[in-house]
């Protein structure tokens, strides 16, 4: 048990190493430089002198080694550095968004497991009949639909349309609402980007659990259990369902940190002000602490998924605990 | 069977509750509040206090809701005086003496006196900023020999000295910035007491600014109680929520496919005048073969800006003139104009000796070089985009190769601005590029775009030179004297239409919506928008 | 519960339909389109009339034709990102299932890293890094699609590895270059194709976000591009995003499926684990 999961650790910090060294390499080979955000449109009207002093003062002209000693250095401490655009630090920036992203996702991953859950287990019941076809057919056509255009029909026809959902944002900017009336508030504007980010996710947890339930009902424990006379009912819930949802909560924990790249676009789309649409943001602004911390939360959070699946897959799956 | 019909039964209760909740929850959408409104801003702009703030417009505008400058541009770009009530000038224009208003006061109720006139521009010179540090160069001194009167000591007479330093750098609070030492601390400086007309109550990180009005401002109550600033960065998203009644006005302007369909929609309110931005064509003189001016001109007869306005603004634009200046600019030299013609392209560049020498539909200077240029533009910007590819297809048309480089907001500057520098040199071909409406309001913008040093022409990105012009805009810089100013810049300007160091394409109209029924009483700057304290506040008698 | 084999072949010929008919459009594109894409024909956002069955986009050009040629761009950058990333999953999947050891280790680490940072954010950071151009997007999809294909073909080769004759081939002393290319590519090759269907599936995808967002080259006409232009020029604002978006988007999904339908059934016909 300790050798698997010392193995395990070493990879895992070997891949935050990586990614952390490829976070911090890439931007900084980006073409141009960051005064452009720095000081606003106006830094044409300075003298070189005076840009000179900006530049000194937010340390963008040291040598690529000293940066990333600092820029290692200061992620243990959990300084993500300061945001060269808004002059504020990167990990409350980060902080302030990461929630609605958290929202936006959870919710929608919990719905699309479930919704895909069910639903792969009736296909997979119902195999070859109209419902599976039909259900597959519509699974890959969901699947294939661009995610930011879908939002764009749901923007056209339910919030600019029909006027049943907002426009924009997790909030009614300024209205100073509170308790429940906040919460609600929160929920409307909510309500579009979860639906959009849902479907969109629907299909892979579809896919999986039809996939994965087909391949436990024809195991032998379920033909065994149906010589038991275990009624059908029992058959798909005590046996196969349990088994077949195993590889699910692994890919349920894999899809965290792949909905979060999709919930970037959805982000945009509605202009929703999360950890997707920060980095977008840091990146027309050329905004590299700001990338960097994205990035580094982003990865973590996705490695963090991966060492909790590997904890909760040995749990759920008796054979392998008993293996070690 | 059964199976099917529990997973039936399980999806029509998820259905119903979305709907359930989608009916509970539409009633929720906010009413707007009595004496408030909600101007939509296209990006954050930090703490809304003069080292914070991050766009020239409306960051600038915004910022001056809070803070107070000496003297403030009115509709028409002239500077008004503001918490000044009385100005003398010496004989030599190297002595200002200001006597301040009496009585004036910051938000935490101490009062506003000479001594932080004083301590602002001294501050100004020492903590970079990008905006003001360059204006206090010239400099000499500031006295404050009593609290209401201010007395600036300049080095050189300035022109622009009421526009571009007085109605432009805002007062600070000497006791509560003297601690703030360095630009890194000043950056990431949160206090916004100033003595403006409004207040920053709140401030939501990315999403919005909440101001209140303050009710002992000295020029008046505010006519707006309350200012409600919602951050949207999409042009389409600011525009729907307009339409839907979700914010009465924006300080974006109006797109021109839209300007119609709201002209036309109910409660919306369309307001029409002249823009000051450019959008250009900018050479780099410096290029071997853009250096010929008979090339230049060439290239500037085949583009048909007529119709550009009339396919990328919808008609919405006025029609570049070669002098840079707008028509409605003061200093505009009636007489210069340009007409485009294919015809005349072809024969200039027959003239000058570039000829398709082998066939390939691409002329050859006389020493074999094609003419194949890149054009540089700016990713995020459409029209820009649609313009270049028009333009390609015109030049390809009389025989010049034209490759679009669509590039990002950096790469670009790092082509053509390295590092904001004019010094610095540059690294292109073409561009379409673009000044904001500010350049076009001062007088001495000539000298900035087009003067050979680059201490002078810090905006002079084409690295254009020519002897004349160095003169001439150096005594502009110096004469005081409005008729004179208008002679010397008429002059430039015919100097500019012959040489064609930038051709100018069109000049896109500020077209300004805003919902009417929530706020009927804006003010409209002239070039600008309605984003200014003038909009809130009448100017002080 | 019936062991009733359903009609793979069905979803098949559906995708193939699907591709076949884009395919010829992109190909006979000149003689179908009523204009020449690149040029102003009509007034700027008109609806859809006789002489624009789609309307016209913001500079007066035919949307339909638009679509007719955003087909060809569409489909090459697909299939050449896909080209891209399945050659290197391939040699990937290849070497490190045939060779084993440290060799699989550090390339499976590799995999594993680029599978876990996520794919868009990266892919918005290297696109904005490398400017809007088509073969930089190509290039950018084609580096970070090809670890999922590696995986899968790496597992391919490890079940092919432990056959008979691919042991007594070695034990005989061949070299390993001539096993791997007489043993065991050729067993690899056709998973190899079902990848690339369903690679170039992705790709389309993500080319389409990557324009829609503006990362793309809005000069290449592609669907993407479409779609961004009618973003940017307000069309839902006027009611013309019914001509100008929706179009875009179904043919956007119809290719996607199609070239999933394809890669789909070839997948469940080439891998035994998986037919029943």
């Amino acid at each position: 048990m300790a050798r698997f999961f010392a193995g395990k650790g070493v990879q895992y910090a070997l891949v935050l190493l990586f990614a952390v060294t490829l976070n911090f390499l890439l931007p900084r080979l980006m073409p141009g430089s960051p005064l452009v955000f720095l000081a606003g449109e106006d830094v044409g009207f300075m003298t070189a002198a005076q840009r000179a002093q900006l530049t000194e003062a937010f340390g963008l002209d040291r040598p690529l080694w000293r940066q990333y000693g600092i820029y290692l250095a200061g992620l243990a401490r959990g300084d993500l550095g300061h945001s060269v655009q808004q002059g504020r630090p990167v990990a409350e920036i980060i902080l302030g968004r990461v929630g609605w992203t958290l929202m936006l996702v959870g919710i929608s991953l919990v719905l699309a497991t479930l919704m895909g859950v069910a639903w792969g287990t009736a296909a997979a019941w119902r195999r070859g009949r109209p419902l599976d076809v039909g259900s597959l057919g519509a699974a890959m056509l969901l699947h294939s639909t661009p995610s930011f255009w879908l939002g764009m029909i749901f923007i056209a026809v339910f919030a600019a349309g029909m006027r049943l959902f907002p426009v924009f944002g997790a909030m009614t900017p300024g209205a100073g609402l509170h308790g429940w009336a906040q919460a609600a508030n929160v929920a409307w504007h909510l309500a579009l980007p979860l639906a959009t980010l849902t479907l969109i996710t629907i299909p892979d947890m579809f896919l999986i659990m039809r996939y994965s339930m087909l391949g436990v009902l024809g195991e032998q424990y379920i033909a065994t259990a149906r010589s038991k006379g275990v009624g059908e009912r029992g058959v798909m819930f005590r046996h196969a369902m349990r088994n077949a949802l195993l590889p699910v909560s692994t890919v349920f924990m894999l899809n965290l940190g792949y909905i979060v790249s999709g919930a970037t676009v959805i982000e945009t789309v509605f202009s929703y002000p999360g950890i997707g649409r920060l980095l977008f943001e840091a990146v027309l602004a050329r905004d590299y602490p700001v990338l960097q911390g994205s990035f580094f939360v982003i990865t973590v959070s996705v490695i963090a998924a991966n060492i909790a699946a590997d904890l909760l897959y040995p749990l759920l799956d008796p054979r392998v605990r008993y293996a070690r | 069977m059964e199976v099917a019909k529990t997973v039936k039964r399980v999806r029509v209760g998820w259905l119903g509750m979305v709907v359930l909740l989608a009916m509970v929850l539409s009633p929720t959408h906010t009413r707007a509040q009595t004496g408030a409104v909600r101007l939509a801003i296209t990006r954050d702009e930090g703490w809304l206090n003069p080292y914070t703030y991050q766009t020239g417009f409306p960051g600038w505008n915004l910022m001056t809701l809070v803070y107070d400058t000496l003297f403030y541009p009115d509709a028409n770009n002239e500077p008004i005086p503001w918490l000044v009530r009385d100005t003398r000038v010496s004989a030599d224009g190297r002595t200002w003496t200001l006597t301040l208003r009496p009585n004036l006061r910051w938000h935490d109720g101490r009062p506003l006196t000479s001594a932080d006139v004083k301590f602002t521009f001294e501050y100004a010179a020492k903590v970079t900023h990008s905006r003001w540090t360059p204006t206090t160069r010239n400099l000499d001194g500031v006295d404050a020999p009593s609290p209401q009167t201010v007395v600036f000591r300049l080095k050189q007479p300035d022109a622009g000295f009421r526009l571009r330093t007085l109605a432009d750098v805002p007062v600070l609070p000497k006791h509560i910035w003297e601690p703030v030492t360095t630009v890194a601390a000043a950056r990431a400086f949160r206090n916004t007491v100033g003595s403006g007309p409004y207040r920053v109550e709140e401030v939501q990180d990315n999403q919005f600014y909440r101001l209140t009005a303050n009710s002992e401002y000295f020029a008046g109550t505010p006519k707006v109680r309350e200012l409600v600033l919602p951050i949207i960065r999409d042009a389409t998203v600011t525009f729907t929520a307009l339409q839907a009644g979700q914010v009465d006005a924006t300080s974006r302007t109006l797109t021109p496919e839209l300007v119609a369909q709201f002209e036309k929609a109910p409660g919306i309110k369309v307001a029409r005048g002249a823009g000051f931005a450019s959008t250009i064509l900018q050479f780099n003189v410096e290029h071997p073969q853009l250096r010929d001016v008979r090339l230049r001109r060439a290239i500037a007869s085949a583009i048909n800006t007529n119709l550009l306005v009339r396919l990328l603004m919808l008609g919405y634009a006025v029609v570049g003139s070669p002098g840079y200046l707008h028509p409605d600019s003061p200093f505009y030299a009636p007489g210069v104009k340009f007409e485009a013609s294919k015809a005349r392209a072809v024969s200039l560049l027959n003239e000058a000796g570039y000829r398709d020498r082998n066939g390939d539909g691409i002329r050859e200077g006389p020493d074999g070089t094609p003419l194949q240029f890149t054009l540089l533009t700016l990713a995020g910007n459409p029209i820009r985009i649609r313009g270049a590819e028009l333009i390609r297809t015109w030049l390809r048309d009389v025989g010049i190769g034209v490759t679009i480089r669509v590039a990002e907001d950096a790469a670009i500057i790092d082509q053509v601005w390295p590092d904001f520098d004019v010094c610095k040199g540059r690294r292109f071909d073409m561009a379409v590029f673009g000044w904001s409406a500010p350049v076009m309001s001062r007088p001495t913008a000539l000298v900035d775009l087009f003067h050979s040093s680059c201490q002078l022409g810090t905006i002079n990105i084409g690295g254009y030179k020519n002897a004349e012009i160095d003169r001439l805009g150096q005594q502009l810089i110096v004469t005081v004297d409005p008729a004179s100013q208008k002679r010397i810049a008429a002059q430039m300007q015919q100097i500019i239409a012959q040489e064609l160091p930038v051709h100018v394409l069109f000049y896109p109209d500020t077209i300004m919506a805003y919902r009417a029924g929530a706020y009927d009483r804006w003010a409209f700057q002239k070039g600008q928008g309605y984003v200014t304290k003038l909009s809130f506040v009448d100017a002080p008698k | 519960m019936s062991r009733f084999r359903w009609p793979v072949g069905g979803v098949g010929v559906i995708g193939v339909a699907l591709l076949a008919a884009l395919v010829l459009a992109g190909v006979f594109a000149p003689w179908i389109a009523p204009y020449r894409p690149d040029e102003t024909t009509g007034s700027p956002f008109s609806p859809p009339s006789r002489a624009h069955l789609l309307g016209t986009n913001d500079v007066g050009q035919d949307l339909l034709s638009e679509l007719i040629f955003g087909v060809r761009i569409s489909l090459t950058i697909g299939f050449l990102a896909a080209a891209v990333s399945i050659s290197i999953g391939t040699l990937v999947g290849v070497v490190a299932g045939y060779f084993g050891g440290w060799v699989d280790a550090v390339l499976m680490r590799l995999v594993d890293v680029i599978l876990v940072v996520p794919f868009l954010p990266l892919m918005i950071l290297l696109a904005a890094y490398l400017g809007p151009s088509f073969w930089n997007i190509i290039l950018v999809i084609g580096i970070l699609v090809w670890a999922r294909p590696a995986r899968v073909i790496r597992a391919q080769v490890l079940s092919l590895k432990s056959l008979d004759f691919v042991d007594a081939a070695r034990a005989l002393g061949v070299s390993s270059g001539r096993i791997l290319r007489r043993h065991v590519l050729p067993g690899v090759l056709s998973l190899s194709l079902a990848q690339f269907i369903l690679a170039a599936g992705t790709a389309i995808l993500i080319e389409a976000s990557l324009s829609f967002l503006g990362l793309g080259d809005p000069t290449a006409k592609s669907w993407g591009s479409t779609l961004y232009y009618a973003q940017v020029r307000s069309a839902f604002l006027s009611g013309a995003w019914k001509w100008w978006v929706l179009p875009p988007g179904l043919l956007i999904t119809a290719a996607v499926l199609g070239f999933a339908f394809t890669g789909f059934a070839l997948e469940e016909i080439l891998n035994p684990r998986l037919r029943r």
